[in-house]
């Protein structure tokens, strides 16, 4: 790989859990973290951001390895400096491998031996029988400044969403107040909308807030919610070259008491 | 005792200010020691008692001061030794990026004082403004003169240049998040390898095509810890575990424009890091090394 700077801090967006599931597959690659049994966001990096690419078919590359490490590793020569990164892994039981050169300077190579773990299995929050009843397309940016405005206090978010005006509207409730805010579909923020029926949900705020470093990095942002009301947040990775990473984020609804 | 000095060239002034500015962060006190013709500022381990300097900064007075007055206790001894908070220095210090002159004295105020007279310029008028600072210092008795010493060390087994300081210490920024202490390993032929070894990883940033000054090879290895690599003769390769934050703190001197830095190790024992600049100031640190 040309630069190991984007996957650095795409790895750093979804790095609140100590060890994330490691799983390399021939479309590329995907890391899993997962939050209780509540939260799953992976990053994907498809292969074609590799300049060389290469998987066994016959074995599952999937293990387990701390997040936090394979960022430092990644940043070794610091943030401002772009270096190239190679990646192997040889089997079950064995480190993966890094070797990273910056680009500007020549006469220094870092390599590390990072020691993975057998990976445990991962929830599958997906329901075949759930279909999807309402999308949104939003700016990632603007949907970030929502986000950031919404009260720190307060524990659950609700979403109600309809095909009438307002379509879309966040509701906090803290210990004194409720507030409110309205994103009509017309809005700037708003690519796309789609819902056939009217719906409320409700999300734990502090899983919400889990997408923001994502959505820092990101232009834009899909949201799909599905009939049993598991909420699927898509993100694109804003990147200089044409080629694209992603984020992806399953988060439980809250049950109504 | 007496002692007056006056700078005023802005280029030694905001070396100076640097120089001092980089002890400070390396440490709480320190000892400021007089002499005919060097300024020396000297560190001791912070909480290890009397205890060989850790940190040892040479300064000609010629290459600074335009003026420079010292008059010791008697002949005998010459030089004023002075403890300082190195913040208390350091602070005042900070504002010569911009001042036109300083004077240093020592006064007698409530207590023992270095004052600093900074005289900066208006920017509003051709005016200047002056700036007293008094630091209160401890003077030094003489009979613990001893423990300021230029420490004697053994001779190094190798002395190898290091890359830019910078490129390092985000390196070993990187690495102390993962793991305690460092391996330093320099081997003559020009190769310096910074390593850290965990459960759960090993990281090794290799730097090749380093000048070796001086390399008093062959040395012995006769213990487990130092893994042989394939193609290298492990005669020809030194080898020092040292705390990752201490290396860290020397690392980040590079705020001093200096025109080398040599990284000396005595095979096991100590990491010594020398920092000259062009005025011919000498900054040396020592890392003991960590054994197991």
């Amino acid at each position: 790989m040309e630069s190991g700077k984007t996957l650095c801090s795409l790895l750093k967006a979804i790095q609140f859990q100590e060890c994330a599931v490691f799983c390399a597959m021939p479309e590329g690659l995907k890391l899993t973290v997962e939050e209780g049994k509540c939260v799953q966001a992976s990053a994907y990096i498809p292969a074609d951001n590799f300049t060389e690419y290469h998987v066994r078919d016959e074995v599952d590359v999937m293990f387990k390895i701390s997040i936090a490490v394979l960022a430092e590793c990644l940043n070794i020569f610091g943030s401002g400096e772009e270096s190239s990164l190679k990646m192997y892994y040889r089997c079950e039981g064995s480190p993966l491998l890094l070797v990273l050169q910056p680009q500007s300077v020549h006469n220094v190579m870092t390599d590390c031996e990072i020691s993975t773990q057998t990976a445990d299995s991962l929830l599958d929050l997906r329901d075949e029988d759930a279909e999807e009843v309402a999308k949104l397309i939003l700016k990632a940016p603007a949907f970030l400044g929502l986000l950031v405005d919404l009260e720190r206090s307060c524990d659950v978010l609700e979403l109600n969403l309809s095909p009438e005006h307002p379509n879309v509207s966040i509701v906090t409730y803290g210990m004194q107040d409720r507030s409110c805010i309205d994103v009509p579909k017309s809005s700037d923020m708003v690519q796309s909308f789609s819902c056939e029926e009217p719906i409320t949900l409700k999300y734990q705020l502090h899983h919400i807030r889990l997408i923001m470093k994502a959505l820092a990095l990101s232009t834009k942002v899909v949201l799909r919610f599905s009939s049993n009301g598991l909420l699927l947040l898509q993100l694109k990775l804003e990147k200089e070259d044409q080629k694209q990473m992603f984020s992806e984020f399953y988060i439980v609804p809250l049950l109504d008491d | 005792m007496k002692f007056r000095a006056v700078m005023i060239d802005t280029g030694p002034m905001r070396e100076f200010s640097n120089i001092v500015t980089t002890i400070s962060k390396l440490s709480k006190e320190c000892v400021l020691r007089l002499s005919t013709d060097q300024i020396y500022f000297i560190v001791s381990d912070d909480n290890s008692g009397p205890t060989p300097p850790i940190l040892w900064c040479e300064i000609p007075q010629s290459m600074f001061f335009s003026e420079y007055q010292l008059i010791g206790v008697d002949d005998e001894h010459k030089d004023i030794y002075l403890g300082f908070i190195s913040a208390n220095l350091a602070r005042p210090l900070v504002t010569l990026k911009s001042a036109k002159t300083l004077k240093m004295k020592l006064t007698k105020k409530q207590c023992p004082c270095l004052t600093l007279e900074i005289e900066m310029p208006s920017s509003t008028s051709p005016q200047t403004r002056h700036v007293t600072h008094d630091i209160p210092a401890i003077v030094v008795p003489r009979k613990i003169w001893s423990d300021f010493q230029e420490p004697q060390v053994p001779k190094p087994d190798i002395s190898i240049e290091l890359p830019p300081l910078k490129q390092l210490r985000t390196s070993i920024d990187r690495m102390r998040t993962m793991a305690s202490d460092v391996v330093i390993r320099a081997s003559a032929e020009g190769r310096l390898t910074l390593q850290i070894k965990t459960d759960m990883a090993k990281v090794s940033t290799r730097y090749k095509g380093l000048r070796v000054d001086t390399f008093e090879g062959p040395i012995e290895h006769s213990d487990s810890e130092t893994e042989s690599q394939i193609n290298e003769d492990l005669s020809r390769v030194c080898v020092c575990r040292v705390d990752a934050k201490k290396l860290s703190m020397f690392l980040s001197a590079d705020q001093i424009s200096h025109n080398r830095i040599i990284c000396s190790i005595v095979h096991k024992r100590l990491v010594i890091l020398c920092l000259q600049t062009d005025e011919n100031v000498k900054l040396q640190c020592f890392i003991t090394g960590i054994v197991y």
